[in-house]
C-alpha cells in the first residue's frame, strides 16, 4: 500500500513498534480513572523515546500527559496512536506547540472512533463469524471455531495496521478537515445504522423467550399463550425486554443491577411455570 | 480432582488472559474456549458443540470500557469442564453456565474497576519518573494479577464445586431449570442493550426495528442482514455525501464577498433549489 511506502525507515521502525505493543493495550485496565492508560503509554513507548530521546524532561511530561483516561476500540485506537505520534514529533521540534492540544484531540477522538468501531467489528463483523462458526460447530466441526477466528482477526488485524499509519502520515490536519466539512458525520451515521441493524437482527435471532402458559377451556383445545403472542407481534417479549433494558441503562441504572433483574425475573417466571 | 482444576484454570488463564495480551482476537469467546477446553479434557468434539451453544447464548456478552455483562471464559470452561469430566447432563450445564457468567462478570468488575484502583497512584509516580521500563512492568503486572484471580477461582470452583454441583444439579427442581435455562435465552438483552447504548439516536433508530423484523418474520441469516444493510449505507451515505457537498459549496459561495459577477449568483440559486428538492 502507497500509505507504507512513503515512510522513512526509523518511521516503519517506530510504527510497526507501536503496531505490535497495541495488541497489549487492554491488558491492564488501572482502576476506573485511568482505565487502558498504561496500555496506551506502553503502546506509544516508541515514539516518545525517538523524539525525546535527548529530553528526559520533555517525554517526562508527555509519560504524565498520557496518564489519563484512555479507551478506544482497540484495532481502531491506533489510528489515534499514530495520531499522537505525529503530535509528539511535532511537540518535540516547535517551542511553542501546544502540548495540551495533544490530549485534547486524543480525548476527543475517543467517543466517534469507539462507536465506529464498536458497530462495525462487535455489531457487524464479529456476528458474521459467530454465525458462520455457530452454524459448523454445532456439526462438531472443527472448522467452526477456525473459521470465526478468522473471519473476524483477519479484517481487524489489516485495520488495526493500516491506521497505525494512516494516523501517523495523515496527522491532525487531517481530522480537523472532515470534521470541519462533516465526512466524520457521515462514516459515524453509515457505522451506526449498519451497527443497529445488526443489533436490531440479533436481537431477533439470539434473544430467545418462549412461554409454555396456556390457558384451559373446557371441552376444548388448551389456547397457548405463545401462539398468541406471536400473533401479536413476533418476538414481542425479547424485543421489549431488550428495549427496557436500554431504557434502564439510558436512565443511568447500573448493568449490574439490570443484569440481576434479567436474572430473578426469569427464574421467577421458571418457578412460576411460565417458561 | 487436582489435574482437572488445574487444566481448567489453566485454559483460563491462557483463553482469557490470552485474548487481552493479544488483542482481544476472540480466543475468549466460547466458540474458542469450548474447543481448547474439550481438546484439553480428551473429548474436543463435545467441546466443540458445547461452545456453539454457549455462543448463542453469550453473543450479547461484550466488553465495552468496563461495562460487561456476562463473562463467557470461566461459564464455558466450567460448563465443559462439569459437562465432559463430571458427566452432567448438557443441558443442566449450559444452564449453570449462565449464573456462573454473571457472578463472574460481576468479579470482573470489582476487579478491574476497584481493585485495579490500587495500582493507579502507581501509573502517575512511574510516568513523574519517567519509566517507560517500569510502566510497562505495571502494565503487565496489572494483567497477570487480573487473570490469575480467575484462574484461581476456576482452580477452587473446579476442585471444590465438583461434588457440591453435582449434588445441586440432580436436586434442582424441574421449574428452577426452566427458569435458569430461560435466563440463557434473555441475557443477551443486556449486552445488546449496552451496544445500543453507543449508537441509539432518534433518527436512526427505525434501523434497529427493521434488522429485528428481518431475522423475526423474513427469518434471513445474519450475512444477509448485513449485505443488506452494507448497501443500505452506501446509497444513504452517497446522498448524504451529495447534500454535504452543497452545503460545503453553498457556505463558500456565501463567505466569498458579493463583488463576484451574476454567473455566480446563478449557480447559488441553481444550487438553493436543487438542495430543496433533495430536501
Amino acid at each position: 500500500m502507497k500509505l507504507t511506502e512513503n515512510m522513512s525507515k526509523e518511521d516503519r521502525k517506530m510504527l510497526n513498534g507501536i503496531f505490535w505493543r497495541s495488541f497489549t493495550v487492554f491488558a491492564s485496565r488501572a482502576g476506573a480513572t485511568k482505565a487502558h492508560a498504561p496500555g496506551f503509554i506502553y503502546s506509544i513507548t516508541p515514539a516518545l523515546k525517538r523524539y525525546y530521546k535527548d529530553d528526559p524532561e520533555g517525554r517526562r511530561e508527555a509519560m504524565m500527559r498520557h496518564t489519563t483516561w484512555y479507551n478506544i476500540t482497540q484495532n481502531v485506537g491506533t489510528f489515534v496512536m499514530g495520531l499522537v505520534a505525529s503530535m509528539e514529533k511535532k511537540n518535540s521540534e516547535e517551542k511553542d506547540f501546544d502540548a495540551e492540544s495533544i490530549v485534547a484531540l486524543k480525548t476527543s477522538l475517543m467517543g466517534p472512533l469507539s462507536g465506529i468501531g464498536d458497530s462495525i467489528f462487535w455489531g457487524v463483523i464479529r456476528v458474521i463469524a459467530a454465525g458462520v462458526g455457530i452454524s459448523l460447530a454445532t456439526q462438531g466441526s472443527i472448522l467452526g471455531p477456525i473459521l470465526f477466528l478468522l473471519i473476524y482477526n483477519i479484517p481487524s488485524i489489516l485495520t488495526r495496521y493500516y491506521l497505525t499509519y494512516m494516523g501517523f502520515s495523515l496527522g491532525s490536519t487531517f481530522i480537523e478537515k472532515i470534521y470541519a466539512n462533516g465526512s466524520m458525520k457521515i462514516l459515524n451515521k453509515a457505522a451506526s445504522t449498519l451497527g443497529l441493524l445488526m443489533i436490531g437482527s440479533m436481537t431477533a435471532s439470539m434473544v430467545k423467550f418462549e412461554s409454555k402458559l396456556s390457558v384451559p377451556i373446557a371441552g376444548g383445545k388448551p389456547i397457548l399463550i405463545q401462539t398468541y403472542l406471536d400473533q401479536l407481534f413476533k418476538g414481542l417479549v425479547p424485543l421489549g425486554i431488550t428495549l427496557l433494558c436500554y431504557w434502564l441503562l439510558s436512565k443511568k441504572v447500573n448493568v449490574n443491577w439490570i443484569l440481576l433483574g434479567v436474572l430473578v425475573l426469569a427464574i421467577i417466571l421458571g418457578l412460576l411455570g411460565v417458561v | 480432582m487436582y489435574k482437572e482444576a488445574f487444566l481448567a484454570a489453566l485454559t483460563v488463564f491462557i483463553c482469557y488472559g490470552g485474548n487481552w495480551l493479544f488483542g482481544q482476537t476472540m480466543i475468549e469467546r466460547p466458540l474458542v474456549v469450548g474447543c481448547i477446553a474439550g481438546l484439553i479434557f480428551g473429548d474436543m468434539r463435545a467441546g466443540i458443540i458445547m461452545g456453539a451453544s454457549l455462543e448463542a447464548i453469550f453473543m450479547g456478552a461484550v466488553d465495552i470500557g468496563g461495562a460487561l455483562s456476562a463473562e463467557p471464559v470461566t461459564a464455558t470452561v466450567l460448563a465443559t469442564t462439569f459437562s465432559i469430566v463430571l458427566n452432567v447432563n448438557e443441558k443442566a450445564a449450559l444452564a449453570l453456565a449462565v449464573p456462573i457468567g454473571v457472578l463472574a462478570a460481576f468479579i470482573s468488575m470489582f476487579m478491574k474497576n476497584v481493585v485495579m484502583n490500587l495500582f493507579a497512584p502507581l501509573v502517575d509516580k512511574y510516568a513523574e519518573e519517567n519509566s517507560p521500563k517500569k510502566m510497562a512492568f505495571i502494565h503487565y503486572l496489572m494483567w497477570f494479577i487480573n487473570y490469575f484471580v480467575f484462574s484461581l477461582i476456576t482452580f477452587f470452583s473446579v476442585l471444590e464445586g465438583a461434588k457440591p454441583v453435582q449434588a445441586l444439579v440432580n436436586s434442582i427442581p424441574d421449574n428452577l431449570m426452566a427458569g435458569l435455562s430461560a435466563t440463557g435465552g434473555l441475557l443477551p438483552a443486556v449486552g445488546f442493550a449496552i451496544l445500543m447504548r453507543m449508537l441509539w439516536s432518534k433518527q436512526l433508530a427505525p434501523y434497529f426495528f427493521l434488522g429485528f423484523i428481518l431475522v423475526a418474520y423474513l427469518e434471513l441469516p445474519s450475512v444477509a442482514v448485513a449485505a443488506l444493510g452494507i448497501i443500505l449505507v452506501l446509497v444513504t451515505s452517497f446522498k448524504d455525501k451529495q447534500l454535504l457537498d452543497m452545503e460545503n459549496k453553498q457556505k463558500e459561495l456565501e463567505q466569498r464577498p458579493a463583488v463576484a459577477g451574476p454567473s455566480n449568483s446563478d449557480a447559488t440559486k441553481e444550487e438553493q433549489e436543487e438542495e430543496d428538492f433533495f430536501s
